[in-house]
């Protein structure tokens, strides 16, 4: 089962989603990366039905490069979130909807604070100082709630990152084997490696 | 030839021996008296079978219990029940103790695991030591001691309030005071009244009558306080021990 | 020489077969008929009997008359929705329950006591159909009693829970709903065994059980060592009930927790689930001091990371 973690810190977001893309009971694929930069500030982890998520990544990906090509700046974190909402909240309303779960992940330049974002495939949003997606999210939430810091320095934010990624390895069947995690301050976008 | 046919067609039957038939239950222990009342409408869809149909019952000095639910079960429940409260009184000469009742009941439900009694039930009654006490049942007999207890069509509608007025949720008590423990027998009567007069107004299946128990234990100083009320009816058997009172109340009937 | 030995012996299987019959003869009316016994006279004559519908399939008429998780809107309501932990560790048995029952989306009672005292040094936990558990539990501790009885020697907590086990078991399809834990202490130190209603047990250093389950286990394997003291085991039984309460909408309302050591098990309190988000868990040991609440824990903390020139000016 697919899981995704997000989590900020100290004027930073941490992105991580699992690597692996199944269809039925085979892992087609051990090392697909599910995290797109969308800006230089802005990460986006996508999940749900197989071929909607890319499609719909795609989608997003070229209308807020689109943006930033028409207006020489790029859209800041809330207004990237408000518009790419508003896009799922429109598919669900259309003959087919796109399914997909997404944690939207970016670093605001003109107020150096980073933004993290909920979005599930009916267009629900919320901002959140950590989230996750899948059934990760069972174990991930209650062990956040009680570990996680918004002012923890880059070294500190992986180690809870860590220990959600443990406690999934640990406890969940299906647990996914490897995740990619990337990371979004004011330097821009990376991929680290836990 | 449509004859064979018939035959012929798959027949369908379901084996469905319960139905819902409404009302309100509902029971308070004080420090040394217990409440114990129901409403006595009967009714099964949006039908009144009958506008008295009592659903609390005198077991013994101590103890009444009250059955919400399916009225067929209940009343069954509660005559076999009784039948085996009377068999413990000739094999012990005594009356069973309050706590005992309880676990009775719990493995009476339980014997019917598999084909259970859809009934739920609050015993309220006095203990050994005393005190007032309400046990609450599930169908099946899981069964627990609580201050006070709703069950039934209106139990959302009147738990949440008593949960305001008797353990006093939600309420901070002013500076310098706190909340009392156990309230007086006044007290809880207005508050039963007033629980099933706005069960009344806002659910369908509550109405006509109010039947309240109330038992005393012995010596208590609660037994003043029901010298004033209009109508009330002593059901005591035996001498020297707990008391029992019924007092009845009319509800709306449209 | 073999109907011999079978005929005098005090032990073989006919005879004890021989001696029930002579006893069930004797008296035709059974004794538990006359409400002695607890109710549990049918005890003397075997496991007790249960009555079952007239139907073809009586599991089938049960589960279309009793709630299913499946299927809220069925009359017959059976408590659902639970977290309940118990782990093993250097100082003894922690076991920490939360208090909560549902009936589909009402709150039923938040005063559940979901430890079950089977008796002062066994601990069983409740989760599934209350009635299960309560029942079955209440009656293991009747058989732990006559084992006593029998063997001048307290039941160890793996033979108790081996008994529930196959007692549960032998009821399997018939639609029982429970998954407890059997803590106590006994021989080998303290011990911990996951009974549930399919037939599993398993022996273990830790388990949670419940739909708040994965919440709890989220805290409580994070904070978990061996070597943990009594005050710091009681703060993660405790934390980890809280957590469940507050992301796991069946469960909540209040948390008990319980601590078994060699000389058995000692209720250690009640607290508050509300009232551990704001306050924390009073002035109890291993209290952190302050609520337990993501929001009243890292209040006035901000991730803005404003450059220290940008903030000078």
């Amino acid at each position: 089962m697919e899981t995704s973690f997000a989590i900020t810190g100290k004027g930073y977001v941490i992105i991580a989603a699992d690597t692996t893309a199944a269809r039925s009971i085979v892992k087609m694929k051990v090392d697909e990366d599910k995290i797109k930069t969308l800006s230089p500030h802005l990460l986006m982890a996508y999940s749900g039905e197989p071929g909607d998520t890319v499609q719909f990544a795609e989608y997003v990906e070229r209308n807020i490069r689109l943006y930033q090509i028409r207006n020489l700046y790029p859209l800041r974190p809330s207004a990237a979130a408000s518009w790419i909402r508003r896009s799922l909240a429109e598919s669900l309303r259309s003959r087919k909807p796109y399914s997909v779960n997404l944690l939207l992940g970016g670093y605001d330049t003109a107020t150096h604070t980073p933004h993290l974002y909920w979005v599930d495939y009916l267009g629900t949003m919320t901002e959140v100082p950590f989230g996750a997606h899948g059934y990760g999210s069972y174990f991930a939430l209650s062990l956040l709630d009680r570990y996680h810091d918004p002012e923890a320095s880059m070294e500190q934010g992986l180690a809870t990152l860590k220990r959600c990624i443990d406690e999934v390895s640990k406890r969940l069947v299906v647990s996914p084997g490897t995740y990619k995690v990337k990371v979004v301050d004011k330097d821009g976008v990376r991929e680290v490696e836990l | 030839m449509p004859a064979t046919i018939s035959i012929s067609q798959p027949q369908q039957r379901q084996f469905n021996p319960y139905s819902e038939n409404g009302g309100t239950i509902l029971a308070i222990a004080g420090a040394d008296f217990s409440v114990i009342a129901g409403d006595t409408r009967q009714s099964e869809g949006y039908s009144i079978q009958t506008r008295y149909a009592p659903k609390v019952f005198q077991l013994t000095d101590k103890a009444v219990l009250a059955v919400n639910g399916f009225a067929a079960d209940g009343n069954m429940f509660v005559k076999k029940v009784r039948q085996r409260l009377e068999w413990y009184r000739h094999a012990h000469a005594k009356d069973m103790p309050l706590r005992a009742i309880a676990r009775l009941i719990q493995t009476m439900l339980y014997a019917r695991r598999f084909f259970p009694f859809y009934v739920y039930n609050i015993l309220g009654g006095i203990e050994e030591d005393g005190t007032g006490a309400v046990y609450s049942f599930d169908p099946v007999g899981s069964y627990e001691r609580e201050a006070c207890r709703a069950a039934g069509a209106a139990q959302s509608l009147v738990q949440p309030f008593l949960d305001n007025q008797i353990y006093f949720k939600n309420q901070t008590a002013a500076p310098g005071t706190s909340h009392p423990v156990h309230l007086p027998l006044s007290t809880v009567l207005s508050l039963v009244i007033d629980s099933f007069t706005s069960a009344t107004e806002r659910h369908i299946e509550v109405g006509d009558g109010l039947e309240m128990y109330v038992v005393l234990a012995k010596g208590s100083t609660a037994f003043q306080t029901l010298g004033g009320v209009r109508g009330i009816q002593e059901l005591t058997a035996t001498e020297d021990g707990e008391k029992v009172f019924i007092i009845r109340r009319e509800l709306k009937k449209d | 020489m073999n109907s011999f030995a079978e005929r005098f012996s005090t032990t073989t299987a006919a005879s004890q077969m021989r001696n029930a019959q002579k006893l069930a003869d004797e008296d035709e009316l059974d004794t538990a008929m006359w409400g002695s016994n607890a109710g549990f006279g049918s005890l003397a004559k075997g496991v007790p009997t249960f009555t079952v519908p007239a139907v073809a399939d009586p599991t089938a008429f049960l589960r279309l008359h009793t709630d299913d998780h499946a299927d809220p809107s069925c009359r017959i309501k059976i408590q659902h929705g639970t977290t309940t932990l118990a782990f093993r560790f250097q100082g003894g048995v922690i076991v920490a329950v939360d208090s909560r029952a549902t009936a589909g989306s009402y709150v039923a009672s938040g005063t559940v006591k979901k430890v079950i005292e089977i008796n002062p040094y066994l601990l069983g936990t409740m989760a599934g159909g209350a009635a299960d558990c309560q029942y079955w539990e209440t009656y293991l501790g009747m058989h732990c009693r006559l084992h006593e009885l029998r063997n001048r020697e307290r039941i160890s907590v793996s033979a108790a829970s081996k008994y529930l086990s196959n007692l549960v078991y032998s009821y399997k399809g018939m639609g029982l709903s429970m998954g407890t834990m059997i803590c106590g202490w006994d021989k080998t130190g303290p011990a911990v065994f996951y009974v549930d209603s399919d037939g599993t047990r398993l022996k273990g250093d830790l388990f949670s059980v419940g739909s708040g389950s994965t919440f709890a286990y989220g805290v409580l394997d994070q904070g978990y060592r061996w070597d943990l003291t009594d005050e710091e085991a009681q703060e993660l039984g405790r934390r980890s009930i809280y957590a469940a309460g507050h992301r796991d909408a069946f469960s909540g309302n209040s948390c008990n927790l319980y601590h078994v050591k060699e000389d058995g098990w000692r209720f250690i309190g009640n607290y508050d689930i509300a009232k551990m988000h704001y306050d924390g868990p009073g002035n109890v040991a291993g209290s952190p001091g302050q609520g337990y609440g993501y929001d009243v824990r890292v209040e006035g903390r901000t991730s803005t990371n404003a450059p220290a020139v940008a903030a000078a000016a």
